[in-house]
């Protein structure tokens, strides 16, 4: 017995330091693991097995490829996967074109900022839930304001329901996630900028730099780690944008705001196919994985290239 | 050709004043240094100069025209900041070009422009470097490179050398005065260190508490000294400044009794000065020398500094606290100990009670 407990006494200090060190570790490892791992093993394994309501109780059979190539071959996936990225790019860049005039706007040293400040937090604070109601509101045909503005100055000739029509649905469902996602950006941005040296734009002011150009030239090369990684996180949080949709539309009118995203809870959730839900979950992994990859490497070589990712050697 | 004219610039910021009438004239091609404590406004005069700042009222003349009101560039002036200021996503070589790439001038102009810069200032070889790559005293040429390269009429530098060590800080004043004898041109230069000052400038401008204490050459500063504030401030270590007990006008001869028996008889000019009044006696630490016999003002050593050239003596003198003087470096002496001093009658500064310094008649 002594023996036995002699082989787990550590023997070095460096040893000691180490085993301290796991063991501090330890408690939010396990939980990482629970919580993040194992359901994320789960998924993979499940997309390969045709696991639905009927298999709970005799268990689901593996069935290899099959989800995968019924996914991929379906008719539906490759306008899902184009709207996907659509729904992606032009929302994370009106987010960006917003959050880089809104930054810009609130960094400038004008009366009573911290109050404009404060009042582009809002959509961001307000629960998700709760402002996409306040929007579905906005968009109604009966009482929305939208409409009935729309047709007191003339645009339209009677209500008209901005949820109800492919693609009004879907530009409205855009501009509710700008909408909310912008404040956060805009902070990312003002932040940044506010880290830029003050004595950078005094000297080009002195050389006469028009404010444009100090921009240009200064502000937008300073902040441009921010830009890419803040575009980058935006991309992700978009592109696995749930809420806003689902309370919006729940992916209609005829899946014209059908994302990946709502496809995979569609299937998995609502037609009970945790199989074919878990191979679309782990399509969303591999596409945003690729699209990461590709995005990084393109910015990392532009930034190379041209020098502006700000980041000195 | 360019010549600067300051008239009654007053400037506030909401409450605080912080310069008051401020009068001076800037010839072509001098070497000006403004100097003074921190806080006395002498980097906000630069940047009223430069135009990052405006005047509160007053005017800015820049070769006889009113440029109170016009943008920096409008103004002719380039500005090297005390942070540098480079660009870091830039390299040195658009760091220098950036001026002209504002101006629009064209590529081949622009190169010809920087390359001639890069060559005065020897950063030919670092100019694909981005500034984070470069030394201290690079960065500092590169921020001088982009200055020089507008061909402006009036140079400003705000504190350029604070950011340097010592050592660099000797050398780029040298490289900066050759500068300035290779341009030709007007320079205006902030700094807090007195030594800088005397060394570069033509004329020396002391500023204090948002005044213009006085002007003038470097030799005037340190010779003739109009107030006290600026015989303690020009010359290092410090103007020693001893209180007389009693004094005695004769004439046009001035005897401060310093101890009961020690006096020195000043020739300064007296004509506000009677009997009786309260003055202070000034003598550079470098004015006074050991007596042999042990007469002399006695000086209690507390701190001795060798530093090669010189002995440096800290201590205190009766009747007085603090006292310097800088000696021989063969003197023999140890803290503790107490030794004779000599003034030098002719060396000696005189003040009045409201600082001001009583002239001396001689040269």
């Amino acid at each position: 017995m002594n023996q036995f407990i002699q082989m787990f006494k550590p023997k070095t200090k460096t040893q000691t330091t180490t085993l301290f060190a796991w063991a501090l570790i330890a408690p939010a490892a396990l939980c990482m693991f629970l919580v993040v791992l194992w359901p994320l093993y789960e998924t993979f394994r499940l997309s390969f097995t045709n696991s639905n309501l009927g298999t709970l109780m005799e268990g689901a059979d593996f069935v290899g490829w099959e989800n995968y190539e019924k996914v991929i071959g379906g008719r539906k996936f490759p306008a899902i996967v184009t709207r996907t990225f659509y729904w992606m790019f032009l929302s994370v860049g009106l987010k960006v074109i917003l959050g880089l005039i809104g930054a810009t706007l609130l960094a400038s040293n004008i009366r009573a900022r911290g109050i404009f400040r404060a009042l582009i937090m809002p959509p961001w604070i307000v629960p998700i839930a709760i402002g996409c109601f306040g929007w579905l509101w906005l968009y109604n045909g009966h009482f929305g304001l939208l409409s009935s503005f729309a047709e007191m100055v003339g645009i339209t000739n009677g209500p008209f329901s901005f949820l109800a029509y492919k693609q009004s649905a879907f530009y409205s469902a855009v501009v509710t996630d700008v909408w909310i996602g912008t404040p956060m950006v805009s902070l990312f941005f003002l932040a940044a900028i506010q880290g830029v040296p003050k004595d950078l734009y005094e000297a080009a002011y002195v050389d006469g730099a028009s404010r444009w150009y100090r921009f240009r030239r200064i502000t937008m090369p300073q902040i441009m780690p921010t830009v890419i990684s803040m575009a980058l996180l935006s991309a992700i949080w978009t592109f696995n944008s749930f809420e806003i949709i689902w309370i919006l539309t729940e992916g209609g009118p005829r899946g014209a705001t059908t994302t990946l995203i709502i496809d995979t809870f569609k299937t998995a959730i609502f037609s009970y196919k945790f199989g074919a839900g878990a191979t679309r979950a782990v399509l969303v992994c591999l596409l945003l994985g690729i699209f990461s990859l590709i995005y990084l490497t393109v910015l990392g070589w532009l930034g190379k290239k041209y020098g502006y990712a700000g980041v000195q050697k | 050709m360019a010549t600067v004219k300051l008239e009654n610039i007053y400037k506030s910021f909401g409450e605080t004043e912080v310069l008051f009438d401020i009068n001076l004239d800037i010839n072509d091609k001098e070497f000006v240094v403004f100097v003074g404590p921190s806080g006395c406004g002498k980097t906000t005069l630069l940047r009223i100069i430069s135009g990052l700042e405006e005047v509160t009222s007053g005017k800015v003349i820049i070769d006889d025209q009113d440029v109170s009101n016009a943008p920096p560039v409008e103004r002719g002036i380039s500005m090297v900041f005390q942070s540098y200021a480079l660009y870091p996503h830039l390299s040195v070589f658009e760091n220098i070009a950036f001026p002209l790439r504002v101006a629009k001038v064209n590529e081949k102009e622009l190169e010809e422009r920087v390359f001639k810069a890069a060559d005065i200032l020897q950063l030919n070889d670092r100019l694909d470097f981005k500034p984070g790559q470069l030394s201290g005293g690079q960065r500092q040429r590169v921020a001088i490179g982009r200055s020089i390269v507008r061909n402006p009429k009036v140079f400003l530098f705000d504190e350029p050398l604070s950011n340097l060590d010592a050592a660099l800080r000797g050398d780029m004043r040298v490289e900066l005065a050759k500068l300035h004898q290779n341009l030709q041109t007007t320079m205006i230069y902030v700094t807090h260190d007195q030594i800088e000052a005397m060394t570069m400038a033509d004329k020396i401008v002391v500023l204090r508490d948002g005044v213009i204490e006085q002007v003038g050459s470097p030799m005037e500063l340190y010779h003739h000294p109009k107030t006290k504030f600026v015989a303690g401030f020009i010359g290092h270590p410090k103007m020693n400044f001893l209180k007389a007990s009693n004094i005695l006008v004769k004439g046009a001869q001035l005897t401060a009794n310093i101890t009961d028996s020690n006096s020195v008889n000043l020739s300064v000019e007296v004509a506000n000065t009677k009997t009786g009044d309260k003055i202070e006696v000034g003598i550079r630490p470098e004015d006074v020398e050991l007596t042999s016999d042990n007469k002399g003002l006695p000086m209690n050593i507390e701190v001795v500094e060798h530093i090669g050239a010189t002995v440096i003596l800290y201590g205190s003198v009766e009747g007085n606290s603090d006292f310097c003087a800088v000696l021989p470096s063969d003197t023999n002496v140890n803290p503790g100990d107490t030794v004779h001093l000599a003034l030098d009658p002719s060396k000696c500064h005189a003040f009045n009670i409201q600082g001001q310094a009583l002239y001396r008649q001689v040269d």
